[in-house]
């Protein structure tokens, strides 16, 4: 589901430098990848250091990078309800109509194409590799990905409901 | 017109087959498979006009597939792909691919872009 970059990127550039691009790609890459997709009203409210990745909302949705001076991982999450309305739109059927299974493709798919775009328009200047997607569907549980590294939540509203994604470069 | 889409995620199948009604192309049947054998299998006993193939799948990859796929056949094949892929791009139309959408894609993206396979 993910593709290497081109051998055409600009010139190298730091691991901080790198992280600072890589997360103004990812708040870009949400918001054309839900307005082109799923034609949704998305607003960027902000972004805030967190202390560790930890999605605890009821879909998520995971990839790592790697590769390069690059290691980090991105993280969607959201509620059912939002995620069902986001996999209808793009696969143009009622919400209702979804099973676990849609959703669980869909939140993958999205975090790929996601992660996909970030990483196309941030230009870090070497090969970054994204790993398969996992996708979580669930209303008790944690998932945490361990790191030394910084990590940020952008915060954005699709039709006034929260959608969060977070990333750790 | 005769179509088969080769991805893995069922909800990309259904996000191509909804784009291309929404361009407008006029599709007679739609087949589907999860990954590069599958796809091999289906065009063993179908004849499709045009193939729409992710690449990173289990158990047989896009790039295998258009591989293994050219020596047995030359319907035009159609890498739908996420953004910066470009060198794997020009790998698999060195092997036979006849182009690549690139995800996110609109349905006017789709129509420009297979639009010359649909005459």
């Amino acid at each position: 589901m993910e593709e290497n970059n081109s051998a055409s990127e600009s010139s190298h550039v730091s691991p901080e430098e790198a992280a600072i691009k890589l997360i103004d790609g990812l708040q870009t890459a949400v918001i054309q990848v839900l307005t082109t997709m799923a034609m949704e009203d998305v607003k960027y409210t902000g972004r805030e250091e967190v202390a560790n990745l930890t999605l605890r909302q009821e879909v998520g949705g995971l990839i790592r990078l790697y590769g390069g001076a690059s290691e980090g991982m991105v993280g969607l999450a959201s509620s059912r309800t939002v995620v069902a309305e986001i996999v209808s739109r793009i696969v143009g059927l009622p919400p209702d109509s979804l099973d676990q299974e849609d959703l669980l493709d869909g939140i993958a798919e999205l975090a790929n194409m996601v992660c996909g775009s970030m990483k196309s328009k941030a230009q870090v200047g070497y090969q970054v590799s994204l790993s398969p997607p996992v996708a979580i569907i669930g209303r008790d549980y944690t998932a945490r990905w361990k790191t030394l590294n910084p990590t940020w939540v952008l915060k954005f509203l699709i039709d006034g409901s929260e959608f969060e994604v977070y990333a750790s470069f | 017109m005769r179509v088969l889409i080769v991805d893995d995620s069922s909800v990309m199948r259904k996000i191509v087959t909804r784009g291309l009604r929404q361009a407008g192309f006029s599709i007679d049947e739609i087949l589907e498979a999860g990954d590069g054998v599958q796809a091999l299998e289906v065009l063993k006993g179908a004849e499709v006009d045009l193939i729409l193939s992710d690449w990173n799948m289990p158990n047989m990859d896009g790039l295998t597939f258009v591989k293994e796929y050219r020596k047995l056949g030359q319907t035009p094949i159609v890498m739908v792909t996420t953004e910066g892929g470009e060198s794997k791009v020009q790998e698999a139309v060195a092997c036979g691919a006849n182009g690549h959408i690139k995800k996110p894609f609109t349905p006017e993206t789709l129509k420009n872009t297979l639009g010359k396979f649909f005459t």
